[in-house]
């Protein structure tokens, strides 16, 4: 691809010339730029002040760094999977007139209807995937989990609706692929300027959710019932040059996403019982990251199945040959549907089928079920009655086969060599019920007739036949269109099942339709036929035109090399200790001739290996105690190893370090045979690196590793153009400068990283392509971007029966240790909007990875000293754990939770976000207990508390405990208290009370004391969860799973428990009464006199002093009048003599502040002189200094 | 959900089988194991490995039947944690345990700092001298910093009777290990390597170091080994010597090979009498065999030893999705048996090419991208 656009040669912008453009252009270049060509004031832009420009640089510095992300290598390898476009909305905005209108942009063709994916090519690089998100909460949930690129539909009449909201919210916790919204519906406004306004706030409040400048699209009304060809285009161009990121999560697991879809369950099943568990094939191109045969898959909303079988197709939607042209043909502009009922050929494994239109064809089969009204009368012929009887078969022909087994050569059955084949043969003669088979055929064109839909499903066909030519034609130039002609009028096989006609195409070459999987097999059986088992088991490419070239010799060599891989893996076949995987076909086929061609070291590695394989219970030790030692003392086996040491010839030894030396020596032995076909056979993969490094690859190492830093270094260029080119896009204002920071920043730890990774990438590559197709697919799975065909057995019959193509179906790898189930800790939050708290123990439906799944969460915080505290309700504005029992996702996987699924729900029906943050086995959620007791006997400092355990075993358990009362004396629970002890147990005499628990206190405590224990109670996590299985129902169906109390009670009208005791009352307290203190006699006698206690009686009356009224005399009372007139003339003076100073101190505030002001203007202008001169004399100094 | 559980069949390989089980989070059903032997069932050390993962991983399940020939495992969240004691008993040496141990430890949630007590040397399975020397170094080309990781030899104790302890600490990997490219092996330009000895005359230190160089020095005058005799408490309960030599190459690859001599169990009673012991190996044929191994695993080629071919492939495997490179000598049936057993968990297969002119394999894979699930994420 690097090389390709490296080539590829843009047209140089050319600036208009002439017209009301180029006036423009020009107008608002002079506004910045004065009249010869200078800015006006270069000055004005400059730094004034140096600590400005450093925070400045800084601030550019940190947006910079905020900018940048950890790099992660894209695994993929060759041409993309296509994008997925998911085109989302609430119901009647115009969600499949939006496809019809982009499928007819891109392809020229009109689409009926949408269902399911519809795959485009969109230009020389890329193809698209539409997807119609379905309208429900699930359909949303999955859909979020493949998008590459959603265009969110808003009705611009209506405004936003809580369906955008809520999908973005998902989009948001499974990774945010692109998102651009389009408004519709513009043509139900009037007035201009309020459908101005109305952009403008739905622009900003789009904006607020995404993130600034994001792309909000308008398309202004209909025009003949479909968008403005223009705003199309353009919503079009933005879809293809649109860049696409990694995402974590599906960067690590695989995942396809199904468009087409099959039943292959063997109809005598079917036959016996229609509720029968089916066998299915999913179609679907690899995304992610690279499958292996023995993965485990999770089909959405259906559970997890291990794979029957893996298989790679050819691609049914090609990217052109890259050849130098600009744009796309026609004949390239292709697109498949499958689900949507377009591309009537379908292409299996070993076949071709054809759909034909319901009435072109007779059913045989409704003809026996009410064949009266068809043909009335008519005695039914005799082939009539023959395939009727075919139809009714109990046993397929295999079976039949199997029962008659006919010995020809005296051979062995033949078995396919691969092992993770699916039975190939199985395909031949089943009922398939494909999707446009299970939905109908109608094309009811209403303007059209028969005739011309005829003539248009045969250019179709032919359409699809040139892209297999094409394909073709590098390898074999001699099939011309004749005889592809030939296929579809000749060889034609009517297959009659459920009442429909297929009619399966048989083609005499195996090119055209075969995946690889069957051209080995083809081979298989040929070679096997001519020379009795010489097959060649592990190289697919090995074609019937190619089979000349290989010489005997080349032969015996790939089979040295992989032979110590047969080894190594096959073995296991006779060893017991492991499943045995191998037919035994090529076990006894590399036997025979092996003894003749084995190489010596290779016959030493065997010897070596021989003993122990059968022996199940060898010693597990991973030293090798060598049996015979060598006398490394003799000269000449010195000499053997001399070179090995520093001591030694150090050219001999550095050409032994170097890698591939040795391979490239027996290749120039053996000729280059396999280079010539390896290199052939990776154009398919990648078409611009495999030749490279073929022919490199015999040049010495280090040319080898300069040639890798090269290529990373020029995907490094790349990446970072294309990077700037977006931001450039993002915000032109800030261009020039977020160009140049890049640049500078350049030679950072970032940057070196990201060599690192290229490089590595291109190792990968280099290292891969080296090995043959088989060994690769074994070693490194299937690669992403290719076509894949998934057998998946014993599925529920309820997906198919209820299989509806406008709800996609996802398939998603399931990574190691993923399949077990545990306890999950995440961090929750509720989600703003959603109106209520969440209560522990009410069930959530969560979407973690692929999955869905229903669980009972409990909610809790962590303490300061890190336990784990239960909650019962999440917080109202706050994170919160949430620990719950399902199958384990990774940490760091975001979580969503919803309760309600149903579609009518006028409110948000996202409850909670969140993230997983590890996974424990033992969940450790706690919440407190209070015991409370009271005592029943009092010693010193010991009491018995009674009522605060039930049995002597518990307080066995609580020993040690501590305790405390409500006045704050601490103690510990020490031991059950012997039954004796109690009185009353005594009195009473049978019933002895278990549950007294002798407790000690730091201090006596009281009867009226009530004892406290205070602890931790684990709190178990119920070990529940039910996957979401919505596609095994009606998709109109709403699906039920468990139902919380609440919604129990109130369909049972059962009323909630009301607890007595709970209730809170007003506490009423009474005054508490002290019995007055007591000394006793004796000690009173030996207190001090201060300290004893004063037996007086209290007085009755007052004292005397205090009863008395005093009386002045007549003298006395003037005294004392004159006095007060005295104090209150001096309390006057004083009063007016503050008043009078106040008034002085404002005064001369304020003059004190002018004159303050007037020398401090005189300070400055003396200073600035200052400073004029000293500055003038340091530049004198300066340029004397410069000077000099 | 009901646990599907994968069937195995023997004792072969259990040390790899509980490693591989555990990482890939599969549970192992193994049956027969030593079922037509004169004593059947699980030998106590491999009962001791189980107790051992019990304590470093949460939530696991072990169960075995009466006779010990069926076992029934459940891999738990592997924890690690700061203080763990186990007690390795002395029916195999601490190597046994270090071995799958290294691993685990770099996936679990927390870093492992063990204490492992029981023999530190003995010649079935690698001493901790290589260990320390040779086995913590492969790490270092995953990506595994050498910084904590540390193994401290505090006491040593030979065959019969051990008394050894050892104090492994493991740090974990942030996410994963990272893949390498590993075919240059280079030229020996230094050997190094260290004899002990406990409770024999401190001499035998210098007569192993004597005879091993004397072979050394024909190839290499750069070769220096370490006596450590060890008395007293940190010297074991039974007697015992010998000697672990490292080749170090230009390029940084290490090659060991070691060996040691001591009383075999049957004679636990004929020490207790001080009678006349039985004949050991003398100190001259140990240094010189000791040499002599090390020169034919050098011959061999590749960038390890034999006895480190099995981790090796181990931990390429592990890696993230990347092609890892390596170049080994001949391969040994345990490599060859680790190769396999990878296959079976991890589903990553080997590329494996010989080069006849050097007569080295040269493996090649893509990782299985295991990342450590166990961590916790902040």
């Amino acid at each position: 691809m690097a090389t390709a656009a490296g080539e590829q040669h843009h047209k140089a912008h050319r600036a208009p010339q002439s017209g009301a453009s180029s006036k423009n252009s020009s107008s608002k270049k002079k506004q910045g730029t004065s009249s010869d060509g200078k800015q006006q004031n270069p000055k004005a832009f400059a730094f004034s002040s140096s600590v400005k420009a450093k925070r400045l640089q800084s601030r550019a510095v940190e947006k910079e760094q905020r900018r940048l992300h950890f790099p992660t290598i894209d695994h993929s390898i060759g041409e993309p999977a296509p994008y997925v476009v998911v085109v989302h909305g609430p119901p009647k905005v115009g969600k499949s007139l939006l496809i019809k209108c982009l499928v007819k942009h891109f392809t020229k063709q009109n689409l009926l209807e949408v269902r399911g994916p519809i795959t485009v090519v969109s230009g020389k690089q890329r193809r698209l995937q539409f997807v119609e998100c379905p309208n429900d909460i699930n359909g949303m949930i999955d859909t979020a989990k493949f998008a590459d690129l959603v265009l969110l539909l808003i009705d611009g009449s209506y405004g936003f609706e809580m369906e955008t909201f809520e999908f973005l919210n998902i989009l948001q916790v499974h990774g945010f692929p692109k998102v651009m919204g389009v408004l519709t519906h513009l043509d139900k406004f009037e007035d201009v300027k309020k459908l101005r306004k109305t952009k403008q706030r739905l622009k900003h409040r789009f904006w607020t959710e995404i993130k600034e400048g994001a792309k909000l699209f308008y398309l202004s009304g209909l025009i003949h019932g479909k968008y403005p060809k223009r705003e199309i285009h353009n919503l079009a161009r933005f879809i293809s040059v649109m860049k696409h990121h990694p995402l974590s999560w599906r960067a690590v697991h695989p995942y396809l996403l199904v468009d087409r879809f099959e039943d292959v369950t063997p109809s005598e099943r079917l036959h016996s019982n229609k509720k029968c568990d089916r066998n299915i094939i999913l179609y679907g191109y690899l995304r992610g990251c690279n499958m292996k045969r023995a993965a485990k898959v999770h089909i959405a909303g259906v559970g997890d199945f291990s794979l029957a079988g893996l298989t790679s197709l050819t691609d049914p939607c090609p990217l052109p040959s890259a050849a130098k042209k600009k744009g796309l043909r026609d004949k390239e502009k292709l697109f498949y549907a499958p689900m949507s009922g377009v591309g009537d050929l379908l292409y299996d494994k070993d076949a071709v089928y054809i759909d034909v239109n319901d009435h072109f064809v007779q059913y045989s089969k409704v003809d026996g079920e009410n064949g009266t009204s068809v043909r009335n009368g008519k005695e039914p012929d005799v082939g009539e009655s023959l395939v009727k009887i075919l139809q009714t078969t109990r046993y397929s022909i295999d079976e039949k086969l199997d029962k008659s087994f006919i010995d020809l050569f005296n051979v062995k059955p033949l078995n396919s060599s691969n092992d993770a084949n699916v039975s190939h043969d199985k395909t031949t003669v089943r009922g398939e019920i494909t999707s446009n088979n299970c939905y109908g055929q109608e094309h009811i064109d209403p303007i059209d007739g028969e005739s011309f839909k005829a003539s248009d499903k045969i250019e179709k066909m032919n359409m699809t036949d040139e892209i297999e030519l094409e394909d073709s034609d590098e390898e074999n130039d001699y099939h011309d269109e004749d005889d592809q002609q030939i296929l579809f009028n000749d060889d034609q096989e009517a297959e009659f099942h459920n009442g429909r006609m297929r009619r399966k195409a048989i083609s005499n070459f195996e090119d055209l339709e075969v995946s690889e999987e069957d051209e080995e097999d083809n081979q298989l059986t040929l070679s096997s036929e001519s020379s009795g088992g010489s097959g060649e088991d592990t190289d697919s490419e090995g074609g019937n035109d190619s089979k000349w070239k290989k010489s005997l010799i080349a032969r015996a060599r790939m089979r040295q090399n992989t032979n110590l891989m047969q080894l190594v893996y096959d073995q296991s076949s006779s060893n017991p200790a492991t499943t045995g995987r191998v037919t035994e076909g090529s076990n006894s086929e590399d036997s025979d001739d092996e003894e003749f061609f084995i190489p010596k070291n290779e016959w030493d590695k065997r010897i070596i290996q021989k003993p122990d394989y059968d022996d199940i219970n060898i010693e597990d030790c991973s030293k090798l105690v060598p049996s015979l030692l060598k006398d490394w003392s003799s000269e000449g086996l010195i000499s053997v190893i001399r070179d090995r040491f520093v001591t030694g010839d150090w050219s001999k030894a550095a050409r032994r370090g170097e890698v591939g030396d040795a391979e490239e020596d027996g290749e120039a032995l053996y000729g280059d045979f396999e280079d010539l076909e390896t290199g052939k056979v990776f154009k398919n993969q990648s078409v611009d690196d495999a030749k490279g490094d073929d022919v490199k690859e015999m040049e010495d190492p280090e040319a080898e590793e300069r040639r890798l830093k090269k290529l990373a270094l020029r995907a490094k260029f790349d990446a970072q153009y294309d990077e700037s080119e977006i931001s450039d896009e993002e915000d032109d204002q800030t261009k020039g400068k977020k160009f140049a920071s890049g640049s500078a920043n350049a030679s950072g730890y970032f940057d070196k990283l990201k060599e690192e990774m290229e490089l590595r990438k291109q190792t990968n590559i280099s290292e891969l392509n080296q090995l043959d197709e088989a060994t690769r697919v074994e070693v490194e799975g299937f690669r992403t971007g290719t076509y894949m065909r998934l057998e998946v057995h014993n599925v529920p019959f309820e997906l198919v029966e209820h299989f509806d193509p406008h709800h996609p179906i996802l398939v998603g790898g399931i990574g190691i240790g993923e399949d077990n189930v545990g306890y999950m800790q995440a961090r929750l939050k509720r989600h703003r909007w959603h109106k209520k708290v969440l209560k522990t123990r009410d069930p959530i439906i969560v979407s973690i990875g692929w999955r869905r799944y229903q669980t009972i969460p409990i909610y809790g915080v962590e303490d300061q000293n890190g336990r784990h505290r239960m909650l019962k309700y999440t917080p109202e504005h706050m994170h919160c754990f949430a620990m719950f029992w399902g199958p384990l996702a990774p940490p760091s996987a975001g979580i969503i939770a919803v309760q309600n699924l149903s579609n009518n729900q006028a409110a948000f029906r996202v409850t909670a976000t969140g993230v997983v943050l590890e996974f424990n086995h033992a969940a450790r959620m706690v919440k407190k207990i209070k015991l409370v007791g009271y005592p029943c006997k009092i010693f010193k400092k010991t009491a018995l508390i009674k009522d605060m355990f039930t049995s002597d075993l518990e307080i066995a358990r609580f020993e040690g405990a501590a305790v405390r009362t409500v006045s704050g004396i601490r103690g510990q629970v020490k031991k059950a208290a012997k039954a004796e002890i109690g009185n009353r147990s005594k009195a009473s005499g049978a019933n002895i009370k278990e549950g007294i628990a002798r407790c000690t206190f730091e201090d006596r405590i009281l009867m009226s004391d009530i004892v406290f224990l205070r602890a931790w109670t684990r709190v178990d996590i119920p070990q529940f969860f039910n996957p979401v299985t919505t596609s095994l129902q009606p998709r109109d169906q709403q699906w039920n799973g468990m139902k919380s109390v609440a919604e129990l009670r109130r369909e049972n009208n059962i009323p909630i428990p009301y607890d007595k005791d709970s209730a809170y009352k007003p506490i009423e307290r009474l005054p508490r009464k002290f019995n007055p203190l007591v000394i006793p006699q004796k000690l009173q006698a030996d207190l001090p006199f201060a300290s004893k206690p004063k037996n007086k009686l209290a007085q009755k009356r007052p004292l005397l002093e205090k009863r008395r009224a005093v009386v002045m005399e007549p003298h006395e009372r003037k005294v004392h009048a004159i006095v007060q007139h005295l104090k209150l003339i001096k309390n006057e003076k004083m009063r007016k003599r503050q008043l009078k100073e106040q008034v002085k101190k404002k005064e001369y505030e304020a003059m004190k502040a002018k004159t303050e002001q007037v020398s401090k203007k005189r300070n400055r202008e003396e200073r600035r002189d200052r400073y004029r001169v000293q500055e003038k004399q340091k530049r004198r100094t300066k340029r004397r200094v410069g000077e000099a | 959900m009901k646990t599907s559980y994968m069937k195995l069949r023997g004792s072969q390989y259990f040390r790899q089988r509980l490693l591989l089980s555990t990482l890939s989070s599969t549970p192992i059903l193994v049956e027969d194991i030593r079922s037509e032997f004169t004593s059947p069932g699980l030998r106590p050390y491999e009962v001791s490995l189980l107790r051992l993962l019990e304590k470093i991983s949460d939530d696991c399940t072990v169960e075995i039947n009466d006779t010990g020939t069926k076992l029934r495992y459940k891999p738990g969240v592997l924890i690690g944690g700061k203080s763990v004691v186990h007690d390795c008993g002395l029916s195999r040496s601490i190597g046994y345990f270090l071995e799958p141990l290294i691993v685990l430890g770099l996936f679990g949630k927390r870093a492992l700092c063990i204490r492992l007590k029981g023999i530190t040397n003995d010649s079935k399975d690698p001493s901790v001298d290589t260990f320390r020397t040779t086995t913590l170094h492969i790490l270092k080309h995953f990506g595994v910093s050498l910084d904590g990781l540390e193994l401290k030899i505090e006491s040593r104790g030979a065959a019969p009777l051990g008394g050894g302890e050892v104090v492994l600490v493991v740090p974990i990997v942030p996410s994963s290990l990272t893949a390498t490219t590993w075919i240059d092996e280079g030229m020996v330009k230094r050997i190094r390597g260290v004899t002990f000895s406990t409770r024999v005359s401190p001499q035998f230190g210098n007569r192993m170091v004597f005879a091993a160089r004397g072979v050394f020095n024909r190839l290499l005058p750069d070769v220096h080994i370490f006596t450590d005799h060890r008395s007293g408490q940190s010297g074991g309960r039974s007697p015992g010597y010998g000697i672990s030599v490292v080749a170090e190459t230009t390029t940084g690859c290490l090659i060991s090979a070691d060996m040691a001599v001591s009383h075999p169990k049957t004679e636990i009673d004929a020490l207790m009498n001080f009678e006349e012991k039985s004949e050991l190996m003398s100190p001259e044929d140990v240094g010189t065999q000791v040499a002599s191994i090390l020169l034919e695993e050098i011959e061999g080629g590749g960038v390890i030893d034999s006895s480190h071919q099995g981790l090796l492939f181990l931990l390429c495997a592990l890696c993230p999705p990347d092609v890892s490179k390596v170049r080994v000598g001949k391969l040994t049936p345990y490599s060859i048996g680790t190769l396999r057993n990878i296959r079976d968990f991890l589903g990553v297969k080997f590329v494996i090419k010989p080069e006849p002119t050097t007569n080295t394999v040269i493996l090649k894979c893509v990782g299985c991208g295991l990342k450590n699930m166990s961590r916790k994420f902040s």
